[in-house]
């Protein structure tokens, strides 16, 4: 379990986690918890035929996922999920240490954070709550940039 | 440099930085220092002059890739200021690059600023839209954003070029000797630090022997060329062709071509981060709105559908715009929601960003960048440029069978692209050519110039650099 990094991402599997997250994480298996991807039985398939040579993707729903770490103990695991909604339902089903968060586009009550992340008050302030929960909550695009850590209220 | 060589430069630069208006294939082309060196030598008269320093500004940033990495300056940029230098100070192509390098890093303020600049234009767009004015999508994609930027490149070109000659006026550079020097060391640092990234056993080795025999047997760039494109022959993949279907809805193949090629020229035109490509995808949608849509309120709420967050590679993943087209046509009929389409845009593109990054970006590019320094290092200047067309009509090849494809096929061709791109061989022969290229490349490097092995001083720098770069790397393991 301490070999898990769970990673917020709009994108899921995409240029910045291929090329640079998954080799620097050295990790062998991706798991995308989506609940509405794990139900598509296409975009699952594409998702989980989209892993870089040597490491295998599953498309899990949220639930699924949380099952699954608490029985892994082999693998190197990167996390990707879309939302902090949905970061915020795992975290209460599993265990959860430490979330990076590296992509957010704009939506309509988001506000820019840093860069290219976006953020509601809402999820700033879900965030807060994990972070008070003793969980490292940290902006970081590329595994090369500084951490902005989020720290509770 | 007369006024009109400024203007020239400048606007090259533009262009070249911009990787819009360029047919998607400039970031591939003209960008890359080696191509820049030798166009910007052409507006100064000497083309092989400049392509020989952007060649060594190309080692330099041989481990470039978009998407992370050593991000060090601008690399079109300093090999315009290098092949200057080394045509009108008449300087060796290592000095040119190492008194251009520290100036590569003013072409990184609109790298860096570009993306919150363009937030800009998408507010004015939003704007406008929610004031019910039926914004033109192609004024805030297109033409603003690279009319700034022509400002602002303009700006930092001139500003780069004037500052370089003041420091010339001051120390003639022509006489100082260190120059040479932190050339090589920068060539060997970057030769060492790539091959460290290419994760394979046996690419120090093979880069060594190449070196070696160059050294010894003289074995010549084009050999070397010729058998590779050879070899890549052998392995591709024959069954990728164009879609042979015909067009039997409202959209033609005019409109497709037209659609192409308008995301190609500007999938990073208004690059920003709030909506990245998002823009750009609504600016290629938007001749195939007007078609399915009469009234001009329902084309403009149509386009601004489009203009939400996306990104992707924009040639692997040119078959998510095929495959949106021809939900939009059915769409039109069945009135189902933007929704459904949206999902599938968003669940795709991240999909074919991943592979497609590390495959045109991290396999592609270098691979056949690295063979045009290679022959240009050995001077043969105008058999350079075959690679670098074989390089753009590739992607150029890629991107328009998937758009096509992609509108035919739809979801299932997006299937078969992922597969072939897992299955292709390059990849697996990659580190090895690449290696050996790098080495070839080195040694003429080495080798073509008067000065290298007259001292025992620069074979003493050259091994300790290596060692050095060597044990550094070995050490973070």
């Amino acid at each position: 379990m301490d070999e898990v990094f769970v990673r917020i991402d709009d994108r899921l599997l995409h240029g910045q986690v291929v090329v640079s997250w998954i080799p620097y994480l050295k990790a062998n298996l991706v798991v995308v918890a989506d609940d509405e991807y794990a139900k598509d039985e296409f975009m699952r398939s594409l998702i989980e035929s989209s892993g870089p040579e040597g490491v295998k993707v599953h498309v899990k729903t949220i639930e699924e996922t949380a099952e699954f770490l608490k029985d892994d103990r082999d693998n190197r695991i990167l996390v990707l999920l879309r939302s902090i909604e949905g970061i915020r339902k795992l975290s209460k089903k599993a265990k959860v240490a430490n979330i990076n968060i590296g992509g957010l586009g704009a939506g309509e009550r988001r506000k820019r954070y840093y860069n290219s992340i976006h953020l509601s008050d809402d999820e700033l302030n879900i965030l807060k709550e994990m972070a008070n929960d003793n969980i490292y909550v940290e902006v970081r695009i590329l595994p090369k940039d500084k951490a902005i850590v989020i720290k509770g209220s | 440099m007369t006024f009109a060589d400024y203007f020239l430069l400048s606007i090259f630069y533009f262009w070249a930085s911009s990787t819009a208006l360029s047919l998607g294939i400039g970031y591939y082309t003209i960008y890359r220092p080696v191509m820049a060196g030798m166009i910007a030598g052409l507006i100064l008269k000497d083309a092989q002059k400049g392509m020989m320093a952007g060649a060594v500004v190309n080692i330099i940033y041989i481990d470039f890739v978009s998407t992370g990495g050593s991000f060090k300056g601008d690399q079109c940029l300093t090999a315009i200021l290098a092949a200057m230098a080394s045509i009108l100070f008449n300087l060796h192509p290592l000095e040119a690059s190492a008194l251009a390098y520290p100036f590569g890093f003013l072409g990184i303020l609109i790298w860096k600023y570009r993306l919150k600049i363009n937030n800009v234009f998408v507010h004015i767009y939003e704007k406008k839209y929610k004031d019910k004015k039926n914004p033109d999508i192609s004024v805030y994609d297109g033409l603003l954003p690279q009319a700034l930027l022509l400002l602002m490149s303009s700006l930092v070109f001139v500003a780069a070029a004037f500052l370089m000659f003041l420091l010339n006026d001051i120390i003639n550079f022509k006489n100082i000797g260190a120059l040479y020097y932190i050339g090589l060391i920068l060539v060997i640092f970057s030769a060492f630090n790539v091959l460290h990234k290419i994760k394979n056993k046996y690419n120090f080795i093979i880069f060594a022997l190449t070196f070696l025999a160059v050294e010894l047997f003289d074995i010549r760039a084009y050999i070397i060329f010729v058998l590779i494109c050879f070899s890549l022959m052998l392995t591709a993949d024959k069954n990728i062709g164009f879609a042979k279907n015909e067009f039997r809805g409202i959209i033609k193949k005019g409109d497709m071509v037209y659609s192409w090629f308008i995301w190609m020229n500007y999938s990073h035109s208004c690059y920003s981060y709030e909506r990245l490509m998002g823009l750009a995808f609504a600016h290629s949608m938007k001749n195939i709105l007007k078609k399915l849509y009469d009234n001009k309120y329902e084309i403009s709420e149509a386009v601004h559908n489009h203009t939400e967050f996306f990104n992707t590679e924009p040639n692997i993943g040119a078959p998510i715009l095929g495959y949106i087209i021809s939900l939009e046509e059915k769409r039109r009929k069945t009135k189902q929601s933007f929704e459904d389409i949206s999902y599938i845009k968003k669940g795709m593109m991240g999909i074919s960003a991943g592979l497609g990054d590390s495959f045109t970006q991290v396999v592609l590019a270098p691979l056949f960048i690295s063979m045009a320094v290679m022959l240009s290092l050995d001077n043969s200047f105008y058999p350079a440029l075959i690679p670098v067309i074989i390089l753009a009509a590739l992607i150029l090849f890629i991107s328009y069978t998937g758009f096509m494809n992609g509108y035919f096929k739809g979801k299932e061709f997006m299937l078969q692209r992922i597969k072939n791109v897992k299955e292709s061989k390059v990849k697996i022969y990659f580190p090895y050519m690449f290696s050996g290229i790098l080495g070839l490349s080195m040694s003429r490097l080495l080798l073509n110039n008067n000065r290298p092995y007259e001292n025992i001083f620069t074979i003493f720098i050259i091994i300790l650099t290596s060692g050095i770069s060597f044990m550094r790397k070995r050490g973070e393991r």
